[in-house]
């Protein structure tokens, strides 16, 4: 008799110690010193995305969520975790989990999307900015920014861009003998070369030895938009919020609808 | 007639295998490269010139041999009489006509099992008569006919088991004996410097790097602690065979980020020991970081140079530390002579007279995270240096990067990283590299090169006037020693270029070799036709 109940206390421990505070508090040491630099310390999102939101970019399981850890994601800024035991993941996605508790998924934003819509097209934002298949490559693509950035994030990204430039859109000038200068985001750099791509689009490479000067910009190459109207912009972040659901193209067609 | 008796000439040399007399005199071979540092004092110089600062800009890529293994692929060849020696990062080694890369023989070493332990590096040989040594990341030593590849023997330094302890260096082969040292030093490992009998792979002493409660230095360790207090000794030492000392660096003590568990200065952690070859005794120590909280292994190169000290001709060993200072020691003694900061740091005031550092407040790693220079990766790290005796200058790969360290107490569990805690870079400002050369007498610099990142590559230097290295965006670059002119560069194709390149001749010809990704590259000047 005294074994059966033994086992029945420990499956009882093991389902308890998926959420026990103490995992909680042992994730969050380790999100801590490892996420919070980019998702914030309670996971409200900064250059990373928001984490408490229920929403997440690359699948909701537990298990997507610590393949997104343990491996990274790819063609982002995501790095793997190699270094983290498999325990320490699934304390930091208990500790994950545990922030959107209660938020009952995303918050609605006040404003008009259909509205912000129209903010977004009259002040040429597709100029530099990719939503879907529409739209510049130049600067970062917006398809899903609602899944992936806090209002907050978006709100200072549109007033004060300068607040928080990603380094793989850091602007540069490259000065030419002539004096002509070239301004783009720096896609590539390395002691002797540095690979721009101008607002055009195109690709522009140079060898720093040909070229007067090369200089790194500190500040956003997006202008800041603080002259929006109160609602306009209310109605802007309530658009590029309700983008979550559109394709990037990571998607995989299926033989059925190529045919 | 002419060809047969050449053959039988080449065949003959290397029966006679490399005696440790031919190690001792590796300078005298400058056409080979006998060991992993080239010679037994690590200088990384070669008198060959017939590559020069004129015509570096001709120099092409000569053979290419692709191990078939990306990443982790670290070897520094061994060159005996136009037979290159390399390892791969798999428990594989291979013997290679230097000056085609063609393959004469291939190894494979048998894993327990099928856990992926083989992405660790290996970083190298050692040679001795007709053998080969190497280590395996299941921690065994393994000796090998150089002739065929076939195993002769292997010894275990430690039971593998995975997380624990593992092996990367190139073995040290000293008059009968094989010298080696343990990875392991961020899960919570006790290190150790083994000697084996060449001949039969029986261990003949062994130095504990971290000393148990009973023995000297034990009381510089809390409690318990020292069992699981660190102290790797994962890169290759070197030996001076007339004092007959083994100089051999230590790594961190562990857990990394964590020191309140294991108060006081943690000997041997991050120092330099000397050491007897035959037995393995202790001669004297000196600890650059005492009770280190920043992973500063002192795994650096403990470089052998004999220089005029202000108005002395004296033994010295010389060493560009994690920590971001250069050290001058007196090899004979262990005396402190100098320690000078040669990057950017802010953890020590200054080194006092007696070689302890004086510490800067708040340097510790905290639960919200404290910033400081040098970062993790440290001011350099295990890449080479090199010593040019012309320009009397000590060339290295610098490190500009700061880091925010993180703490919490850890729980010690066999196998698990024992880390204690994180560590990020600081974003205040991005990272940059150097190549920088440096007066060994007085730490003062003579030229910088300053590269995007920080670089992981080694030097080399040659009486072509030339330095050779690697920068951390792939390009295999040569310099000129005396002014720090970049005269010529390759892009390689792989952005982390670790190993250090060796120069070697074959034939009346020179060449340089340097690992990138998975491949060696072997470059020459082009031949008249």
């Amino acid at each position: 008799m005294r074994f059966p109940l033994l086992c029945t206390l420990l499956v009882c421990a093991a389902a308890l110690r998926a959420q026990s505070p103490a995992d909680i508090a042992e994730g969050k040491a380790t999100f801590r010193s490892n996420c919070a630099f980019c998702h914030g310390l309670t996971g409200t999102g900064g250059r990373g995305p928001a984490l408490n939101t229920g929403h997440f970019l690359h699948g909701s399981t537990d298990e997507e969520l610590k393949n997104v850890v343990r491996n990274g994601v790819p063609g982002t800024t995501m790095p793997a975790f190699e270094l983290l035991q498999p325990d320490d993941i699934d304390k930091v996605v208990i500790f994950i989990r545990s922030l959107s508790q209660g938020s009952g998924g995303s918050a609605a934003v006040a404003g008009d999307a259909s509205l912000g819509r129209q903010v977004y097209e009259r002040n040429g934002c597709s100029g530099c900015h990719r939503i879907g298949s529409e739209g510049s490559v130049f600067g970062p693509d917006l398809t899903r920014v609602g899944a992936g950035r806090p209002l907050d994030y978006l709100r200072e990204s549109i007033v004060n861009p300068s607040a928080d430039v990603p380094d793989e859109f850091a602007g540069v000038t490259v000065v030419l003998r002539d004096g002509k200068r070239i301004r783009g985001i720096r896609i590539n750099e390395d002691t002797f070369s540095v690979q721009l791509r101008e607002t055009s689009q195109n690709f522009r490479m140079f060898q720093k030895s040909e070229v007067k000067e090369v200089i790194h910009e500190t500040l956003s190459m997006m202008p800041a938009y603080t002259k929006l109207a109160a609602a306009d912009l209310q109605n802007l972040l309530a658009y590029l919020s309700s983008l979550r659901e559109g394709s990037t193209g990571g998607g995989v067609r299926k033989p059925e609808e190529i045919r | 007639m002419k060809l047969v008796l050449g053959i039988i000439l080449a065949a003959t040399l290397s029966a006679q295998g490399v005696t440790y007399e031919r190690i001792v005199n590796a300078l005298h071979e400058q056409q080979n490269w006998l060991t992993y540092f080239g010679d037994y004092g690590a200088m990384r110089y070669r008198d060959l010139k017939q590559i020069t600062t004129a015509n570096v800009k001709d120099l092409r890529v000569e053979w290419m041999f692709q191990t078939g293994q990306t990443g982790a692929f670290q070897t520094v060849p061994l060159v005996v009489d136009g037979v290159m020696y390399i390892s791969a990062a798999n428990g594989q080694a291979f013997a290679l006509d230097a000056r085609s890369g063609r393959q004469l023989w291939m190894y494979r070493h048998t894993f327990p099992s099928s856990e992926k332990i083989a992405q660790q590096p290996n970083r190298g040989m050692a040679i001795l008569g007709d053998r080969v040594f190497m280590v395996t990341t299941d921690a065994h030593l393994i000796a090998l006919d150089a002739r065929t590849g076939k195993l002769v023997w292997q010894a275990e330094m430690a039971p593998y088991k995975k997380g624990q302890y593992f092996a990367t260096l190139a073995p040290l082969a000293v008059k009968d004996k094989i010298i080696v040292g343990i990875s392991g030093g961020e899960l919570g490992i006790r290190g150790f410097i083994d000697a084996y009998d060449a001949s039969t792979g029986k261990r003949a002493w062994r130095f504990w790097t971290v000393p148990s409660k009973d023995q000297p230095g034990g009381d510089t360790w809390l409690a318990d602690s020292w069992q699981q207090g660190g102290g790797a000794t994962w890169m290759t030492g070197t030996f001076d065979p007339k004092l007959n000392t083994l100089f051999w660096g230590v790594g961190n003590a562990s857990p990394d980020l964590y020191g309140a568990g294991r108060l006081g200065d943690n000997l041997y952690t991050c120092s330099l020991v000397a050491l007897d070859p035959d037995t393995g005794k202790l001669k004297w120590h000196y600890q650059f970081t005492p009770h280190d909280t920043h992973d500063w292994d002192a795994n650096e190169v403990p470089m052998l140079l004999d220089l005029n000290w202000k108005g002395r001709q004296r033994k010295l060993v010389v060493q560009a530390n994690r920590n971001a200072f250069f050290y001058v020691l007196d090899r004979e003694t262990g005396e402190f002579l100098l320690g000078k900061p040669f990057g950017r740091q802010t953890w020590a005031k200054e080194i006092d007279s007696k070689g302890r550092p004086v510490l800067m407040p708040n340097t510790e790693p905290s639960p919200e995270g404290t910033h400081l220079c040098p970062g993790l990766g440290g001011a350099t790290n295990w890449m080479a240096p090199t010593y040019n005796p012309e320009t009397k200058l000590f060339y290295f790969s610098v490190r500009e990067q700061c880091d925010v360290y993180f703490s919490s107490p850890p729980v010690y569990v066999e196998g698990k990283l024992y880390w204690g805690s994180a560590f990020r870079g600081s974003t205040e400002e991005k990272e940059w590299g150097l190549l920088k050369a440096l007066d060994p007498l007085t730490g003062e610099t003579k030229w910088d090169f300053r590269y995007v990142r920080a670089p992981w590559a080694g030097t080399l230097s040659t009486a072509g006037g030339l330095i050779f290295t690697g920068d951390e965006d792939g390009y295999f670059l040569a310099f000129d020693a005396r002014t720090g002119k970049d005269l010529w560069r390759m892009n390689t194709g792989n952005n982390h270029l670790v190993s250090a390149p060796i120069t070697f001749m074959v034939a009346g010809r020179q060449y340089v070799s340097m690992p990138s990704g998975a491949v060696l590259l072997t470059f020459a000047l082009p031949q008249s036709k």
